[in-house]
């Protein structure tokens, strides 16, 4: 047996309990309603860690996935940890809980097939991923940063116009020419 | 060797099982999650109780050293006053049906962000004073008593509510926990504790008219200066009258619309409407906010700073006020304004708009239109000349502003006036529009920057269901009916969904309204180069020279 198929085998299993072990990261009393309510709308995070952990099972497993779908479906997980009350390392720790996954369900089967470098590659494949995922949460909190910055200004922005046009038409502009 | 932490134990935020019960664990204050103080001298001069300074990061709050007393005094005046706050301590059953229902719980995932759990905080203090079974029975029936941690607390999850009401649609009990939180928020500024991005705005409105404290004439001067913005983008200079008697419409609107990109742009928006009809109409320096910050601190507050309207109308001796886009304006206006100031003045009559006939039967007791049902009744009577076509760049959907939606039922409205000034309308998921949309995270005066993280979070689900449009219908623009919402919006899509730009429904009227005697119009409001505009001249010319 290929070693994608092992991990095709173990998907539906590893995305659940992956994205139970995220759910895991709220409070104790969010959890259930987390692991139960299916609408996307009225339960945007477990719809969001779903999306996030198929991708990224996928692109871990080896599947042919195209860099960018893969960018976009981490996206709007990452933008959700990157602002929810979360360390950076908690907010983007959650990528490390996949390698225990790994390793107590594909690992072993893996290795009776000796294809341990095969398993290796995959989780390699998983710290590239946390990197780029990295790259995306710095982007986040960049962008969050930069919004307080433009905020302070749009809230001024009228008044920041008509103080330039009082001081073109201030007599002490004259006198500085 | 010394041992590190593995990656499961970095990430565990809460032990594997909770040591302590949800009313027993305490919220942390962390910067980003708290908004700044109200400053003291700031307290002092609108005359709020008990002004102090003090640091929401820090252990000690420095509360009056009676504040237990006044809490509980002041907690026992507001139930004997508002029947209705006794009513929803008393009548819920904790059935659940809000707890999902929250923006600030779905985005934190703090169970106190349930709507039920919120309001727990006040109702167990309730139920230790004025219910027999907490008197008898205590802890073991959900009663507590207070400490400094419970008014941290408070504070805490009572500038974690937007009072946008979602929750109350679920209720079968109908329980307004919008008010809840109003009332916890007057009872923390009986002990001094408010903040500042709300009692700034509400010194400036007391004292100079506007939310950022202009002097009137230079308050005149900003919006000449976007009288001539708008003389730029359509060759007329649209009249500014101020402070006129003998008119027969008072307009007022949110004054962030004068100061603030992209609120501006509405504004302009409504000179250019106003100039079109030939309104005879008049703006106010008095009452030129109609946003009332009053309305997230106290009633009191609110009723004050409410009255300048009633008060500016009988001056200026106009018929009716008509309303621009604004939120909470229209919840206070619609639910308490007949209480705290009503009735209207004498000189006032039922609006009926002059240039269709329609009386407004529904503000027969306000006196007040929403310019959102004036402008579409104008076009529903075929009164403006619209060109949809200059807005045919946008895909554009609409936020429901909270207040409009559910404080008034305005829906359709606004609709009806963006279908017919632009091509390209999709809605976003039902769940989050309408009676059930979703708050922009920020509104009740939390549109602050310091908490910008906090916002974000709050502001998700509505973020959400944007991206979900933007991606799969190619929408790039939102148009709302609030002017917190024309603040708040634009960074909330920058991050969820960047692309997507924000503008008021004016904007967009004005961007596709055709004016007699305008100049050709090769940019929008914002003076942005029209994509669609072709070279008439030109065109015509080949045209010609094709036959």
């Amino acid at each position: 047996m290929k070693a994608i198929a092992v991990f095709r085998n173990h998907k539906e299993e590893l995305v659940r309990l992956w994205t139970e072990a995220v759910f895991n990261t709220y409070p104790f009393e969010t959890t259930g309603f987390l692991r139960t309510k299916k609408d996307p709308f009225g339960n945007p995070v477990a719809d969001m860690t779903r999306e996030a952990a198929a991708a990224l099972y996928d692109a871990v497993a080896g599947e042919n996935v195209d860099i960018e779908t893969t960018r976009n479906a981490l996206d709007r997980f990452i933008k959700l940890r990157a602002v929810q009350k979360f360390t950076p390392s908690q907010g983007l720790g959650v990528f490390s809980l996949m390698k225990p996954l790994l390793r107590k369900h594909v690992m072993p089967e893996l290795v009776i097939q000796k294809k341990l470098a095969d398993y290796l590659e995959a989780e390699s494949r998983l710290d590239s991923l946390t990197l780029l995922a990295f790259d995306l949460y710095v982007k986040d909190r960049e962008v969050l940063a930069q919004s307080r910055i433009t905020e302070i200004r749009n809230q001024y922005a009228q008044l920041a116009r008509w103080a330039q046009k009082l001081n073109a038409a201030s007599p002490l502009a004259v006198d500085d020419e | 060797m010394a041992k590190l932490p593995t990656p499961q134990m970095l990430v565990s935020s809460r032990p594997a099982f909770p040591d302590k019960a949800w009313l027993d664990t305490k919220p942390e204050f962390a910067p980003g999650s708290y908004c700044y103080p109200a400053k003291k001298e700031t307290m002092e001069l609108l005359h709020m109780p008990n002004p102090h300074d003090w640091d929401p990061a820090a252990e000690d709050w420095n509360l009056p050293d009676n504040w237990e007393k006044i809490l509980c005094d002041a907690f026992e005046e507001r139930l004997e006053k508002h029947r209705s706050l006794k009513l929803f301590m008393d009548i819920c059953v904790r059935c659940g049906a809000c707890a999902d229902k929250c923006h600030f719980f779905l985005g934190t995932n703090d169970p106190k962000n349930m709507p039920v759990l919120r309001a727990e905080l006040l109702r167990s203090l309730y139920r230790r004073d004025h219910a027999m079974l907490g008197r008898l029975l205590g802890k073991r029936v959900g009663a507590r008593s207070w400490d400094k941690n419970v008014v941290k607390e408070l504070f805490y999850y009572a500038y974690q509510c937007t009072e946008c009401r979602r929750c109350s649609l679920f209720c079968p009990y109908g329980i307004d926990t919008a008010e809840i939180t109003a009332i916890v928020r007057e009872l923390l500024h009986e002990v001094g504790l408010g903040i500042h991005w709300i009692m700034d705005p509400v010194k400036n409105c007391s004292f100079t008219g506007n939310h950022l404290g202009i002097q009137p004439h230079s308050f005149k001067e900003i919006v000449e200066m976007l009288a001539d913005d708008c003389e730029t983008v359509t060759g007329i200079r649209p009249k500014t009258p101020f402070n006129e008697k003998g008119h027969e419409i008072l307009f007022i609107t949110p004054s962030g619309d004068v100061f603030a990109d992209p609120g501006i742009y509405t504004f302009m928006g409504y000179l250019l409407l106003f100039h079109e009809l030939d309104l005879d109409y008049t703006f106010s320096t008095y009452a030129s906010e109609g946003g009332n910050f009053g309305s997230f601190t106290t009633f009191n507050m609110a009723k004050k700073l409410n009255a300048k309207m009633y008060a500016e109308a009988e001056r200026l001796g106009v018929k009716w006020i008509l309303g621009g886009e604004c939120g909470h304006m229209w919840r206070v206006i619609n639910q308490y304004m007949a209480t705290y100031n009503g009735p209207a003045p004498s000189n006032m009559q039922t609006p009926v708009s002059p240039y269709t006939g329609t009386v407004f039967a529904n503000a027969a007791s306000t006196k007040m239109v929403h310019i959102a049902e004036f402008t579409a009744d104008l076009i529903h009577h075929g009164k403006l000349n619209l060109d949809p076509s200059r807005n045919d760049h946008i895909i554009t959907t609409f936020h429901d502003s909270c207040n409009p939606a559910r404080a008034m039922g305005l829906l359709d409205e606004p609709r009806y006036v963006l279908k017919a000034v632009c091509n390209n309308f999709v809605e976003m998921p039902e769940n989050t529009i309408r009676e059930q949309t979703f708050c922009c995270g920020a509104g009740s005066g939390l549109n602050t920057e310091e908490i910008m993280e906090l916002r974000m979070r709050s502001g998700m689900p509505r973020g959400n269901a944007l991206r979900y449009v933007q991606q799969k219908f190619g929408v790039n623009h939102m148009a709302c009916v609030c002017a917190i919402d024309r603040a708040t919006l634009p960074p909330l899509a920058n991050y969820w969904a960047p692309g997507v730009t924000v503008s008021g429904l004016h904007e967009l009227v004005a961007n596709a309204l055709v004016m007699k005697g305008e100049a050709k119009r090769t940019m929008d409001l914002r003076q942005e180069d029209l994509p669609n505009v072709t070279d008439d001249d030109d065109a015509a010319q080949a045209q010609g020279e094709g036959q």
